[in-house]
């Protein structure tokens, strides 16, 4: 094997190099375009709940009262009990727990979203701190209230002011971009999590179809280790019952509805069949490239080229190709991803994730996540693709080259 | 293997199908010796030539080569074998078109343990002794056919062999440039005592070495 011989017949034969390598790349970047599309989503699938600090949501569905009025829950969420949560603390898996109470507040005059948060956990809707407008987040131990800023804007509620909701009054700190907020458990007023507790558990019509105790909830938001979170959320069925409500990455991927994203099979046949495609090309090109060769093969061993030799000469030649063909790929991969990565993405946000009463402005308005469409390539995938390339390489050559290795130079030169 | 022989090749005969070519053929070489088979074309003359060298084997008979029997060797065996001790002129040059002049000199170097620098060296130092020295670098495409045949010959002396086979060596020249490759190969037996057993259908050629031997019909005339 002489690799100066290797390069230049690469050179020389450079139509056919080109087809080959082309061939190979469209093929390599097919599979890393096809994959990087696939993680894309499923990372995009990930971005309601991450920015809400949380893995899992949990939510149980009930029943609401005949008359709306007064503070009601949702139909989506119900009471959520405090040894419920002592059990879902101790699931292996979980790191983390933010609670939430999310009322809807009928009062004569107005209606009221209520979301009760914990004012200090980085998982759940405290997160809210990041996106204050206008005054100041909430503050430890007292009772006040975050408005949301098209709401307030709405009703004519400033900073400063003070508002009653079910009886009782609260004074607005600060009001609260929401088109910009996370998008799970919208709500139009945000109070501490024991004054949203307290209307729960004064409330006689929510009461009467759920039972509130102080310390239960009816929203949980759960971080998790992320090889756990489908063993967590088997288990969180386990503790709150088969009609409980669990969000996780994988089930706003499937409300996608994408090819890719439903369906890893998909992806892997997809570039897999890329892949023979390519592989195939290459083969064919490889192939017709050496039986053209077979009188300079004689040659090669009448002066004493043993089929090793021979084999080696082409393994590096199909090697050489295939590892270009690999690095072209990526390139084509790169260019192409950076290309989609200006795709957006909408990520429908189920209603009961964040329940707004229907006949209240916007309350069916489906609610959207909408991002760029997080491309990347891994490195650990362009790693892959290339090894994978050099292995067809290794492969196709050693293959070929061990079959034409076998001519034997009477047969090619017996012309003369 | 006695008197000097190099090369020894006893009843050998060689069938494709039910077609004898080569019919109880025996033949011997010595060190040193130029001897041309002569014959019309089809006679089988370059099978016996593909015989004696190791290119193939015969059906029958037994081919000695510097004092070691060749005719049980695995293909890779003679592939090292002819590595070591066989050059080869043929009629078309077989050069390999994508490489220099110079790399195909060292076309029979490229699987021995040397370095790149010690094989430019050896062929540019042959091409020099076929007065190709300019050429050196030049792909087969930009030599004219003379040319092309001269870098045959350095590459069939590169690895120092013990005899050089020549099949038909002017058969795609002029005869003026005929005439001039004949003179190197008469000039590297007489002034460098190299083995030549050559194969060619021109009386003329053929008398140019020590000895001819004639076939015809796949036999060797007495």
């Amino acid at each position: 094997m002489n690799l100066n011989y290797v390069v230049k017949e690469l050179y020389y034969q450079r139509r056919r190099t080109i087809i080959s390598v082309v061939g190979l790349s469209v093929g390599i970047a097919l599979f890393i375009i096809l994959n990087a599309l696939s993680l894309a989503y499923r990372e995009a699938a990930r971005a309601p709940l991450k920015e809400i600090g949380a893995d899992i949501t949990v939510q149980r569905p009930g029943n609401v009262p005949q008359e709306l009025t007064g503070a009601v829950f949702p139909c989506s969420a119900v009471t959520i009990r405090q040894e419920e949560i002592t059990k879902i603390e101790k699931i292996p898996g979980v790191i983390g727990i933010g609670k939430a109470v999310l009322v809807w507040v009928f009062d004569p005059h107005q209606a009221w979203i209520v979301l009760g948060i914990e004012r200090e956990n980085s998982i759940g809707p405290a997160i809210l701190r990041a996106f204050v407008t206008e005054g100041r987040f909430l503050e430890n131990g007292k009772s006040e209230a975050l408005i949301e800023a098209g709401y307030a804007q709405q009703f004519g509620i400033k900073v400063g002011s003070n508002i009653a909701v079910a009886g009782r009054s609260f004074p607005v700190v600060g009001l609260v971009d929401a088109s910009r907020a996370p998008k799970i458990a919208v709500a139009n007023l945000y109070l501490p999590l024991k004054d949203a507790q307290s209307i729960a558990v004064s409330s006689k019509p929510l009461q009467s179809v759920s039972p509130f105790a102080p310390g239960d909830v009816n929203l949980l938001f759960i971080k998790a280790e992320q090889e756990k979170i489908m063993p967590v959320a088997a288990a969180l069925k386990n503790i709150l019952g088969a009609k409980a409500v669990i969000a996780t990455p994988e089930s706003f991927l499937k409300l996608l509805g994408n090819l890719f994203a439903l369906s890893d099979k998909f992806t892997l046949a997809a570039s897999l069949i890329a892949m023979l495609i390519a592989i195939l090309i290459a083969f064919k090109t490889m192939a017709g490239n050496i039986s053209e060769r077979a009188k300079e093969i004689g040659v090669m061993k009448a002066v004493g080229w043993t089929q090793q030799n021979v084999t080696m000469q082409f393994l590096m030649e199909s090697v050489l190709q295939c590892f270009a063909a690999g690095i072209l790929g990526i390139l084509i991969a790169v260019i192409v991803s950076y290309g989609l990565s200006f795709m957006t993405v909408n990520i429908p946000i189920p209603w009961e994730m964040s329940p707004t009463p229907h006949f209240l402005p916007g309350g069916g308005k489906q609610l959207y996540k909408t991002l760029q469409l997080p491309v990347h390539i891994p490195f650990k995938l362009a790693t892959f693709a290339l090894l994978l390339s050099v292995l067809i390489g290794g492969f196709t050559g050693a293959l070929l080259g061990r079959h034409i290795s076998k001519i034997k130079p009477s047969e090619v030169l017996r012309h003369e | 293997m006695n008197n000097g022989d190099i090369l020894m090749g006893v009843n050998l005969s060689k069938k494709y199908s039910n077609l004898e070519v080569v019919k109880d053929v025996s033949l011997n070489v010595k060190e040193g010796e130029f001897v041309s088979l002569v014959g019309k074309s089809g006679c089988g003359k370059t099978t016996l030539l593909s015989l004696l060298s190791g290119l193939e084997k015969p059906t029958k008979g037994q081919v000695t080569l510097n004092s070691k029997d060749i005719t049980g060797a695995t293909e890779e065996e003679l592939a090292l074998f002819r590595r070591e001790y066989v050059g080869f002129i043929f009629q078309s040059f077989n050069l390999i078109p994508t490489l220099s002049a110079w790399e195909n000199v060292a076309l029979p170097l490229f699987p021995i343990k040397m370095s790149n620098d010690q094989r430019r060296k050896r062929a540019i130092e042959l091409l020099e002794q076929m007065e190709m020295g300019p050429r050196i670098e030049h792909l087969p495409a930009a030599l004219s056919g003379g040319e092309k045949q001269r870098v045959a010959i350095a590459r069939a002396l590169a690895n120092h062999p013990k005899i050089v086979f020549a099949d038909e060596p002017t058969g795609n020249l002029d005869s003026a440039t005929g005439d001039a490759i004949m003179a190197i190969l008469s000039e590297l037996h007489k002034k460098q005592g190299m083995t030549m057993l050559m194969v060619t259908h021109e009386p003329e050629l053929a008398k140019t070495a020590d000895r001819v031997i004639r076939m015809q019909d796949g036999e060797v005339m007495k």
